[in-house]
């Protein structure tokens, strides 16, 4: 029999082509009973080896092949928890001090930490090879003999690899002379880097990709064969028919080798709790203060709730856990950072008298065993939203502090080969052209609609490479088998595991490229199977959004908003909402939801949380959309699947819209418990398997038996679930995030400048480009302000005008500009004002040319200097002078300077600006004419994206009127069938999935926005126009049904309005 | 003095249509780039105005049914401009080759010859369109307006003196070719004619825009003053052949090359000069296979191409047209075209003659010249990938070499004295470091042998009438590779000692012997055959 000990995954980045779980496969196939998986510097792939091993009943044997000074590799497997531990402690010191996919360690390190490992001598890239290729027998025995010093002779077996190779095979006899003369066992292995022979076309690419070359020019750094392959017992016993002591030591090692990952050791950091008490007593009464002031103290059915959650927080042992979830949320208070725990967590009480979630899951009802059951022993699931940016850092800085920086890490996220790098990296290794490629890639659409035909084939012959060609085909089949491979490590979003004691026992830590910070090498799912504590700590655009409104209302209007104090039926938001007058309002703000919101028609806080959890793929592919909005609308009967199931139902008219709502439905219908429900849901969510969904089908089905559903009701309910659990969005999620939408459309509608400042200042974000935001706040009677070097700062900021409020847009949208060189011009300008164009160049003497170009030419240094009835082209005319650089005999500018400082020195006021101005006015007269209109439009848009003044349409009114063509207010009051020519700037193209190659349009002019409706075969006709223009006639029935209008569009054209490069919002 | 300026708009359609007649008058658009990422590079005013953009892509271009669609052709445009450089000098020898669309006459002096300068422009006019061009004419008294008024107004312009900023006031800036900056500049100023750019303060714009502001306001003002660059005829020899009937048989061919080579040689000996390459390449009739053009040219070579190009390097600059017609020859016999010839073009790297005579100390050894026309002579014999010293290549297929031409040692060079010491010295370090290894003939190409294999080792041998039985046995040692190619290749090797029965006839009796050796035979996995490499001495 035959072990095999030195394989390696594709978690050695290019140097293997076998994910972990194939590799298990077919370790079960040859019938053996475990396998070692040595990745290079790096137990990467481990867990998902560990997790796929499990179920083939293979044990998995861990280990590594880490990198020596030299460069040659030791080969290094775990026998004990010990050696697993110093493993990872030798991995991780190599990787921090290194650059990011580098590293190696010192012969010193390593004799530091070799406890409970085992060494070989290796294959290739091995101690003994190296040595005996730099010197012969006697360096490989000097080798074996100092590898026999740091590990001890027990602990070192000399390996022998057969590929058919003469060069190895020498090696290998003098590996037997060492052997024979240190009498150290001997080990056959077959260094497996592919599972199947066929796999080595595959290795060979990433050997290309590794090295930079082609296919063409690699040369002998390609494989010599393909025998490095996973070979059966028998292919092995074959080969080794003259060394059977070397198979028999591999069964003899293996049992050796007794770790595995399910030895992990890892524990949860424990809460340093104050007198001596337990942590689970201060959770108790941290809970119960937060329980008075959320629920007071009559809440009876509050508190059964929360005692029922402490008892099970109690029973699985996690109060550390929610103290420290709640530590972070005491942190982000302390420090006025916004904070809201959203998923799973929203539905249980402690989390909301903690102060971790906004949603009150008594009032809601929500199913506490959606987030925690006793049943599935695994670690509850917190993700806490933050604003995005330095806010959201400030937070993942204090966990590092607070565990320390081996303590706490992110989490990694691996990039794996996808259509597009596929495509790219192949083509490189194929010598393709590499215009070619570029074309190839850019035909690998965005559109998320995909059709039936929209195939890597047919992108193929898109691009004009012709299948038939074996190379291409070669390509093609390259490519496919390369999808989902991993490429290379990346961070998490924010994902963080935390640890008590040192993070890096359990697994290797690296540095992560943002300085400051390091990710472990396991994703945030292995970490989830590993049993490791994770907290999402995710930047939300909205939450920082909302925080920089409440800053600007407090410090501008002097008003104080508490957004958990929110008056809770506002008549202005639901009305706002039931117009669909969303645009920048969180979640609600898509077309789909617009068509949505009129016929859902919000009239309280839970029908917005339906609205948010509605338009979703779950609902949609489901087909619950409509029968819901009838029956609301009562056009059609309330209807539950089965009587039993009315309270379930009864909140969403007999539509199951949540998944809670299927968990109860699981719960009633078939008698599941609320774990067994939870786990339904997971066989069905996103790593679904045929065989566990099949499993938990006919349980379902058999629950459902017994209780007397039977036939039509059944299988309803069945094709419910299953179409349902994948994309549905969790009830109480669902409430978080409507949460955020009542505030940020609460904020929208009463405090409309701070808001629209905010949302500009946190773009990119959501859905629309900054300037359809713009002119929805001024088509809202906002007034906002161009950008001025003398007053704008770098954020966008209110001003205040006469009654209310104008914005003032910042400096950070104008395009080019640096954000230091923004910095110093308010700086210097808080000093004293520029009095010309030339004396800010001098005062901020790193301003480009370029920077300058820009801010004459959108306007921006109009009033420099305190003058009045200046245009762009005279600032223009300025800058070209300002921005030379005067030779050795020209020094007027610096002589000006100097004459200027003096007399800020000397004197004061008027006078000082008198003089100023006299000495300017002959620079500032300049020749050229002013901007005209359409100039100063495409100089808006080029220069900051967007256009304070009128819209673009705005200009040609009259002349679009008398074409018969009308603007978007018009629609609301015409009735269906209406023959309209309707003509606006895109801001929007979407293909959604869900909608069958349909293109949706959003257009819009100076009264609103206009939709629009392509179908599948007019797309097709019309596809360059539609995607291609910025501006579009369309022309089509109008269909105004429930006061949601839109347009079918019958023709299209392209419409001359502007010169100006007007930015839409793509393919989503 | 009065120059005149002959433009030729839209010169890389132009280039294209007065070799297709077929085109004139019609909308025409010229297509560039990589497959398939062609653009529309030039149209004529036909094409614009039925709606072609610059820049467009090929596939948009295509559905104006109107438009006539042509490749840029880098060779056409070359000898249109030849051909507007000849009709140049065929009015004066004081010319200017201004760009290739544009050339500039000085006319002082002609009116004697060919008349008024009113005359002289029509006749240039005339003579353009015989040469097949429509060209733009202007005459003036300055240089630079001559030019601009050239390409901004079509038909014959003629400035009066004086007269210059009025006339060209109307011409876009970008006519005066500013660089890219301050064209950016300018528009940015909405300064978008020579008219405004000519109102504009000229020292404000030199502090603004630098003496290139300055130059370019003078050039709107038609303000300019230079002389002429004269033009001097170029060190590019090439002869260039179209056949209406095209050609396949060498002799032929034979008799057409030399001729042109002739002409190359009658010019370079004109010019003292003598050539060490000569770039042969001719055009094919089309094939029926499909052009691939997805592959840089290493991988092209296994599809049919219009083109077939022959380079000869010589070892010494050669001028004698009969020395080269006979390596032309060799060489195309050798490797000849895949398809009839239509079109022939020469051409000959000028270099200095040869001057060095050989070494009074050295073994006398053979002409360069005729050294190369023997070795030319052998590859003919032997195929030319057969010629030169085997060179092993970075693969590990066994025993892949490569022919390396032949370099001739350049004699008494300081250089290859260096080289040579640095060779030795390599050599020996070499030879030191490596260890004594056996000596191996390799059979090449490998041969034929049946061999009877048990428990997958071979047992006995068949070769040539022989039967060996194989004493010991190593292997196999296995190497497969260029899978992603046509031809991959996986053997199986192995290392046999072998006792070869061998019959010996001696005074009419035939005695038996054993012959053993060491022969490394291998499996070719693919083809299911078994080949000898070689002997283990």
């Amino acid at each position: 029999m035959y072990t095999e000990l030195h394989a390696r995954s594709a978690f050695s980045f290019l140097e293997g082509t076998s994910l972990p779980e194939e590799l298990a496969g077919v370790c079960a196939e040859r019938g053996m009973a475990a396998l070692a998986v040595l990745d290079r510097d790096g137990v990467y792939g481990a867990p998902r080896f560990y997790i796929a091993a499990k179920k083939m009943d293979i044990r998995p044997l861990i280990g590594a092949e880490v990198t020596s000074e030299e460069g040659w590799r030791y080969p290094l497997l775990v026998e004990s928890r010990l050696g697993y531990q110093n493993l990872c402690h030798t991995i991780t010191r190599m990787k921090l001090r290194a650059l990011k996919g580098e590293g190696h360690v010192s012969a010193t390190e390593v004799a530091e930490k070799t406890a409970g490992l085992i060494c070989l001598t290796g294959g290739d890239e091995g101690p003994l090879a190296h040595a005996l290729k730099h010197g012969g027998i006697e360096n490989g025995m000097k080798c074996v003999r100092h590898l026999c010093e740091l590990f001890g002779c027990d602990n070192v077996y000399i390996e022998l690899q057969r590929h058919y190779n003469r060069a190895e095979e020498t090696r290998n006899q003098a590996a037997l002379e060492i052997a024979r003369k240190f009498s150290l066992p001997l080990l056959a292995t077959n260094g497996v880097c592919h599972t199947r022979p066929e796999h080595l076309e595959l290795l060979d690419v990433f050997t290309c990709v590794r090295h930079h070359r082609s296919l063409a020019t690699a040369g002998r750094l390609l494989a010599r064969n393909a025998e490095r392959h996973l070979k059966s017992a028998a292919e092995m016993e074959h080969l080794f028919a003259d060394l059977p002591e070397a198979l028999a030591n591999t069964q003899t090692l293996a049992a050796r080798l007794q770790f595995t990952l399910s030895d992990l050791g890892y524990q949860f950091p424990t809460y340093p709790v104050p007198d001596g008490k337990s942590q689970m007593h201060f959770l108790r009464q941290r809970t119960h203060e937060g329980m008075l002031s959320r629920y007071g103290a009559a809440n009876e059915h509050a508190r059964r709730q929360i005692e029922h959650e402490l008892a099970v927080i109690e029973r699985l042992d996690l109060p550390g856990y929610f103290l420290i979830v709640w530590d972070i949320v005491r942190f982000c208070q302390e420090h006025n950072i916004l904070v809201q725990g959203r998923g799973s967590a929203a539905n249980s009480a402690v989390c909301y008298a903690l102060g971790i979630t906004a949603v009150d899951p008594v009032g809601m009802g929500l199913l506490f065993e959606r987030f925690l059951s006793g049943e599935r022993g695994e670690w509850p699931d917190i993700d806490l939203d933050l604003p995005s940016g330095e806010q959201r850092e400030l937070a993942i800085q204090y966990v590092y502090e607070r565990y320390g920086q081996l303590g706490a890490a992110m989490t990694a996220n691996v990039i794996t080969y996808r259509g597009r790098s596929a495509a790219r990296e192949i083509g490189k290794v194929f010598s393709f052209d590499p215009e070619v490629l570029n074309q190839l890639t850019k035909l690998v659409g965005a559109w998320e609609y995909k059709d039936v035909n929209d195939t890597l084939d047919r992108q193929f012959r898109d691009a004009g490479l012709d299948l038939q060609h074996p190379q291409i085909r070669k390509f093609l089949e390259l490519c496919l088998k390369i999808q989902d491979l991993p490429r290379h490590l990346g961070q998490h979003s924010g994902g963080m595991v935390v640890c008590q004691g040192q993070l890096d026992s359990i697994v290797p830590l690296e540095p992560a490229t943002m300085p400051g910070r390091v990710v472990v090498q396991w994703d945030k799912d292995d970490c989830a199977d590993m049993g490791m504590v994770k907290v999402d700590l995710l930047g939300l655009g909205m939450m920082a959004v909302l925080e920089d409104s409440l800053k600007i209302i407090r410090e501008d209007y002097g008003k104080e908003v508490d957004l958990s104090h929110l008056p809770a039926n506002d008549p202005v938001v639901y009305e706002t909402l039931q117009k669909a007058d969303t645009v920048g309002m969180f979640q609600v703000e898509s077309r789909a939801q617009m068509a949505c919101l009129p016929r859902l028609h919000p009239t309280c806080f839970y029908d917005i949380v339906v609205q948010v959890a509605i338009i979703r793929p779950g609902p949609i592919v489901g087909k619950m959309v409509n029968p819901y909005l009838k029956r609301r609308q009562g056009r059609e009967p309330v209807s539950c699947l089965h009587p039993s199931l009315e309270p379930v139902l009864e909140r969403t008219l007999g539509v199951p819209l949540f998944q809670e709502q299927l968990l109860r439905i699981a719960m009633i219908a078939a008698g599941f418990t609320g774990g067994e429900a939870e786990e339904l849901r997971r066989a069905f969510g996103f790593k679904r398997s045929e065989q566990r969904m099949k499993e938990v089908e006919k349980k379902l089905r058999q629950g459902m038996d017994k209780n007397g559903i039977t036939g039509e009701s059944q299988e309803t309910i069945v094709r419910s679930i299953t179409s349902f659990a994948l994309y549905g969005f969790p009830e109480s999620h669902a409430a978080s995030f409507a949460l955020l939408a009542y505030a940020s459309a609460y904020l929208k509608c009463h405090y409309l400048a701070a808001f629209t400042a905010a949302m500009l200042n946190n773009q990119p974000m959501g859905f629309y480009q900054p300037t359809t935001i713009l002119k929805d706040a001024q088509r809202h009677g906002l007034r906002v302000k161009p950008i001025d070097v003398t007053t704008s700062d770098w954020f966008c900021k209110l001003e205040k005008e006469g009654s209310g409020f104008a914005v003032r847009l910042g400096l950070r949208y104008v395009k080019g500009l640096r954000a230091d060189i923004a910095s110093e011009i308010v700086g210097q300008r808080a000093v004293r004002p520029f009095v010309s164009v030339e004396e800010l160049k001098l005062r901020v003497p790193k301003i480009q040319k370029a920077e300058l170009a820009v801010l004459a030419e959108i306007g921006a240094l109009n009033f420099v200097g305190g003058h009045q009835g200046l245009h762009r082209r005279d600032a223009l005319w300025q800058i070209e002078r300002a921005a030379r650089v005067p030779g050795p005999l020209f020094e007027i500018t610096e002589q000006f300077r100097e004459n200027t400082e003096e007399l800020y020195e000397t004197e004061s006021g008027e006078r000082v600006q008198a003089v100023a101005k006299e000495k300017c006015s002959r620079l500032i007269e300049s020749p050229l004419l002013p901007m005209t209109v359409e100039e100063r439009l495409v100089a808006d848009f080029r220069g900051t994206g967007m256009t304070v003044g009128p819209h673009p349409m705005a200009y040609y009114r009259a002349e679009l009127k008398a074409r018969g063509i009308r603007c978007a207010m018009e629609l609301a009051n015409l009735s269906t069938g209406t023959h309209v020519r309707v003509a606006g700037g895109v801001i929007a193209r979407q293909r959604p999935g869900t909608a069958k190659g349909f293109v949706f349009l959003s257009l819009e002019d100076e009264t609103g926005i206009a939709n629009a409706i392509i179908t599948p075969q007019l797309f097709e006709h019309y596809h360059v126009v539609v995607v291609h223009q910025q501006f579009l006639l369309i022309e089509g029935q109008l269909q105004n049904q429930d006061n949601v209008v839109s347009v079918k569009v019958e023709s299209v054209w392209p419409l001359a309005i502007t010169r100006a490069e007007t930015l839409s919002h793509d393919f989503h | 003095m009065a120059f005149a300026s002959i433009h030729i708009p839209d010169f890389m359609v132009q280039a294209i249509v007065r070799s297709e007649i077929a085109l004139r008058d019609r909308a025409v658009v010229i297509v560039d780039g990589t497959p398939p990422l062609w653009n529309v590079v030039a149209g004529n005013e036909r094409a614009l105005q039925a709606g072609i953009e610059l820049g467009m892509a090929k596939s948009q271009a295509a559905q104006f049914n109107t438009v006539q669609i042509r490749h840029r052709s880098p060779a056409q445009e070359k000898v249109a401009h030849t051909a507007l450089l000849d009709l140049g000098w065929s009015f004066s020898p004081r010319m200017e080759d201004t760009a290739p669309d544009t050339v500039v006459l000085d006319l002082a002096g002609l009116s004697a010859l060919l008349g008024s300068d009113e005359h002289i422009a029509k006749k240039l006019a005339k003579c353009a369109s015989d040469f097949g061009f429509v060209a733009r004419i202007a005459v003036s008294e300055k240089i630079e307006a001559a030019i601009l008024a050239s390409r901004g107004f079509s038909g014959i312009s003629f400035i009066a003196s004086g007269e210059e900023a009025k006339r060209l006031a109307s011409l876009p800036v970008r006519a005066l070719l500013p660089s890219l900056e301050i064209l950016e500049t300018l528009e940015r100023w909405g300064v978008d004619t020579c008219e405004k750019l000519a109102a504009l303060p000229v020292l404000q714009l030199s502090e603004r825009l630098g003496q290139e502001g300055v130059h370019l306001h003078k050039l709107a003002r038609g303000d300019c003053s230079r002389s002429l660059v004269l033009a001097e005829p170029s060190l590019f020899f090439e002869e260039e052949m179209e056949l209406e009937d095209a050609v396949e048989e060498l002799e032929s061919l034979s008799f057409l090359l030399g001729r042109l080579l002739d002409r190359l040689c009658e010019r370079l000996v004109a010019r003292s000069l003598a050539t060490r390459v000569v770039r042969l390449q001719f055009e094919l009739e089309r094939s029926f296979d499909k052009d691939l053009q997805l592959f840089p040219p290493s991988n092209r070579q296994k599809s049919v191409s219009r083109q077939y190009e022959k380079l000869l390097t010589l070892p010494v600059p050669v001028r004698d047209s009969k020395l080269l017609l006979k390596l032309v020859r060799l060489r195309l016999q050798s490797d000849p075209p895949p398809a009839a010839i239509v079109k022939i073009i020469l051409s000959a790297e000028p270099d200095k003659t040869r001057t060095v005579q050989g070494e009074l100390f050295l073994p006398p050894s053979p002409e360069p010249e005729k050294l190369e026309l023997t070795i030319a002579r052998l590859g003919n014999l032997v195929g030319e990938a057969n010629v030169g010293s085997p060179q092993l290549m970075d693969t590990h297929r066994p025993g892949e070499i490569r022919m390396k031409k032949f370099l001739q040692a350049r004699a008494g060079s300081e250089i290859s004295r260096k080289e040579k010491n640095k060779f030795i010295k390599k050599n020996h370090e070499e030879s030191r470091i490596r260890k004594p290894t056996n000596g191996f003939r390799i059979f090449r190409p490998g041969l034929p042998a049946r061999v009877e294999v048990r428990d997958g080792c071979p047992v006995r041998i068949f070769f040539r009438g022989m039967r060996g039985n194989v004493v010991t046995a190593s292997g196999p040692w296995r190497t497969s590779g260029d899978w992603w190619q046509e031809e991959p290749w996986h053997q199986d090797e192995w290392d046999l000692e072998i006792d070869f029965a061998i019959s010996v006839k001696r005074d009419k009796h035939i005695s038996h012997a054993k012959q053993r050796g060491v022969y490394l035979v291998y499996y070719d996995v693919i083809h299911e055959s078994w080949f000898f490499r070689g002997m283990y001495d």
